[in-house]
């Protein structure tokens, strides 16, 4: 009788473990890279915001830059971040999801 | 009175609601399989409501006001941490169907008795969070009725707790969508009618500029009910009861209690703890020294962006979500309406320096929000819009308050007396529910000068330290053990906590370690992971075969893998 994938897994084999094991790491990686992306924008806004004193005198409809660039952006980009990381997470669960049960 | 019966109808309106799902939710069997028929939307709105706080309503305009700008990253660390929940611990935790954090430490490492050190963890977070809830409602009252302090944190306290003993509040879905939609409505109307009546932002010199606080043209008069400890900015004479008095540059007083009048464009002076600052230092976010230091700005982020998922009240929300996908599709929907409400507090922070300067002489800052309406419109228009918000900020401090109770009384009642007849249990929770509320009303009580964000900061900083390292290491890393989670959790909290009760006993010493100890986390959460991390590794005897776990928390449903 051939093994499955799903069989391996059901029984927690060596192979099960390593189909899991994949699944989990590409999920994390996914999950870092998103993770990357927001804090090397977000992590940066602070210093870059200290080293750059010279925006403050940037008016941009009458408020200081900084504060709009602090205010309002940040917002947007997270649920674009979201949305985006969504997409592919369902992806990469469909794919686990046809390696268990081949489409016929 | 407008603004005492708008509170009392929220109020009404949330016990009733809550009660009234309560008696509909028990007709169907499982309070939580009827949830499941809620959409994607209705969860991201009652998630989002009960999220909301006294922080988020009144706390981040008042802090604004009072240190300035930096305030600003606290919605934006706010939001950030519904990411991280999202990248990280949404979808795997609703799949392993572990209600509270203490159940998924004993389920995932397999030991009752780190359930219990959990246990005590989620109580002393949650007991953090609790104290400005109260201390909001607190100043609502005083600020719409005049009544003292102690009566709206009393006040309030009660009635959460009979609300939640009664079995109001309990997952009810739809009671803190409503909730989120009060609030963000009470917020944004008034935000925007202020900025039309007023023409946009009005004396930008002392917003922008190099101005500090003035009192406006036609002079200012505050009434102290006690003698309060200022510093004058700049030299002012003044008169209080009719007696004058004048004050030179930088000098500091305890000005008696009385009726104080200054003169058109004196500058205010401030209360003791408030720092004067000039338009132009008050308006940047990050600043090299000062309240607005990157150690800080760094260190608010980081406590928000991980705390977030570890707060009691808010993963239990989750369970509403019918499984993995609809968890992750749920948090994608809160940032988009948390995005929404924080788009209006800082309006109030702003107004308010320029309309309220009177809040920097009491020091009452938090109740800025609550202030600006009727100071910025007299008449009818303010008072209906102060009414408005009085409202909103009572939404705020019901549903998370109830949240947070529930959660209180649930790990007293579950997960440190555990076993006794579901009777017995349900006796219990009663009890416990009432008991909860006590502490937190005490410390409300004598915690009057800290202001809300910094209380709330603290329940992050030690949500962030303990939770959110058990969690992510749990959910990812299969070699944690229950030594090594457990040294963690007392490693993240013992740091967390001796650094906010060093940072109280000691204030006012070297800027960045004055940062370091109210805003720990920088320094605690990688601690936390570390032993956490380290400990685990050393602990071979206590590793144990974590597939089955694993295969529940990452597998896809409908495989009829891991699934229990």
């Amino acid at each position: 009788v051939r093994r499955t994938p799903r069989d391996e897994l059901a029984d927690a084999t060596a192979h099960g473990g390593l189909y899991l094991r994949r699944l989990i790491r590409s999920q994390l990686s996914l999950s870092v890279v998103a993770l990357v992306a927001f804090g090397g924008i977000v992590g940066a806004l602070p210093l870059a915001l200290l080293l750059l004193p010279g925006l403050q005198d940037i008016y941009v409809l009458g408020v200081p830059l900084p504060i709009l660039i602090v205010a309002w952006p940040p917002f947007p980009l997270f649920i674009a971040i979201g949305v985006l990381y969504e997409r592919r997470a369902q992806a990469l669960e469909e794919s686990f999801r046809d390696l268990v049960e081949p489409p016929p | 009175v407008i603004a005492l019966a708008a509170i009392l109808a929220v109020t009404g309106a949330t016990v009733g609601l809550g009660l009234y799902g309560v008696r509909l939710a028990r007709t169907t069997s499982d309070l939580f399989v009827a949830s499941r028929a809620v959409t994607p939307w209705w969860n991201a709105a009652a998630i989002s409501g009960e999220y909301l706080s006294a922080a988020s309503f009144l706390g981040i305009a008042g802090l604004q006001m009072k240190i300035g700008s930096a305030a600003l990253w606290l919605p934006l660390g706010f939001t950030a941490g519904y990411l991280a929940l999202l990248l990280f611990v949404a979808a795997p935790l609703r799949r392993f169907g572990a209600y509270t954090i203490s159940d998924f430490a004993e389920a995932r490492l397999g030991s009752p008795r780190l359930r219990v050190l959990a246990a005590m963890i989620v109580l002393a977070i949650a007991g953090f969070y609790l104290v400005p809830q109260l201390k909001g409602a607190g100043l609502t009252l005083t600020e719409v009725t005049g009544a003292p302090y102690w009566v709206g944190v009393v006040a309030v306290g009660a009635i959460v707790a009979i609300n939640v003993a009664s079995g109001g509040m309990r997952g009810i879905t739809y009671v803190q969508a409503f909730q989120y939609w009060t609030k963000t409505f009470a917020i944004a109307l008034p935000a925007c009618l202020l900025l039309i009546h007023l023409g946009g932002l009005p004396e930008r010199a002392a917003l922008f500029g190099a101005e500090l606080p003035q009192a406006p043209d036609g002079g200012l008069t505050v009434t102290l009910d006690a003698p309060q400890a200022v510093t004058f900015p700049e030299a002012a004479a003044y008169t209080v009861d009719g007696v004058a008095a004048r004050a030179q540059a930088g000098e500091e007083r305890v000005l008696p209690a009385g009726e104080l009048a200054l003169p058109a464009d004196t500058v205010v002076p401030v209360a003791e703890g408030i720092d004067a600052q000039r338009g132009e230092d008050w308006a940047r976010p990050v600043a090299a020294g000062g309240d607005a230091s990157p150690v800080f700005v760094y260190s608010l982020l980081l406590a928000t962006f991980l705390g977030t998922m570890g707060l009691p009240h808010i993963l239990v929300r989750f369970y509403t979500n019918p499984d993995g996908p609809a968890a992750r599709r749920t948090t994608v929907r809160v940032l988009g309406l948390l995005a929404l409400f924080y788009a209006f507090p800082l309006v109030y922070g702003a107004l308010g320096r320029v309309l309220v300067p009177q809040l920097y002489i009491t020091g009452d800052t938090d109740s800025v929000v609550l202030a600006l309406p009727e100071a910025a419109w007299p008449g009818l228009g303010g008072e209906l819009l102060g009414a408005l918000v009085a409202a909103g900020a009572f939404a705020a401090f019901m549903s998370t308050a109830s949240g947070l109770l529930v959660s209180v009384a649930g790990t007293v009642s579950f997960d440190l007396r555990r076993r006794r007849g579901a009777p017995a249990r349900r006796r219990h929770f009663r009890t416990a529910a009432l008991g909860g509320v006590v502490l937190p009303v005490a410390l409300a009580l004598v915690a009057r000068e800290l202001d809300i964000s910094v209380l709330v900061g603290w329940a992050f900083a030690l949500a962030a330290s303990t939770f959110c390292p058990l969690l992510l290491l749990g959910i990812w890393w299969k070699g944690l053990t229950t030594r090594g989670a457990a040294c963690g959790l007392v490693a993240g909290t013992a740091v967390a906590t001796a650094a906010i009760f060093t940072g109280l006993a000691v204030a006012g010493g070297h800027p960045t370690v004055d940062a370091l100890l109210t805003q720990p986390a920088v320094i605690s959460v990688p601690i936390a992971f570390a032993v956490m991390v380290l400990v685990s590794l050393h602990d071979r005897a206590g590793l144990r075969a974590a597939d089955a776990e694993l295969l529940a928390m990452h597998a896809p449903e409908g495989l009829g893998l891991g699934e229990a």
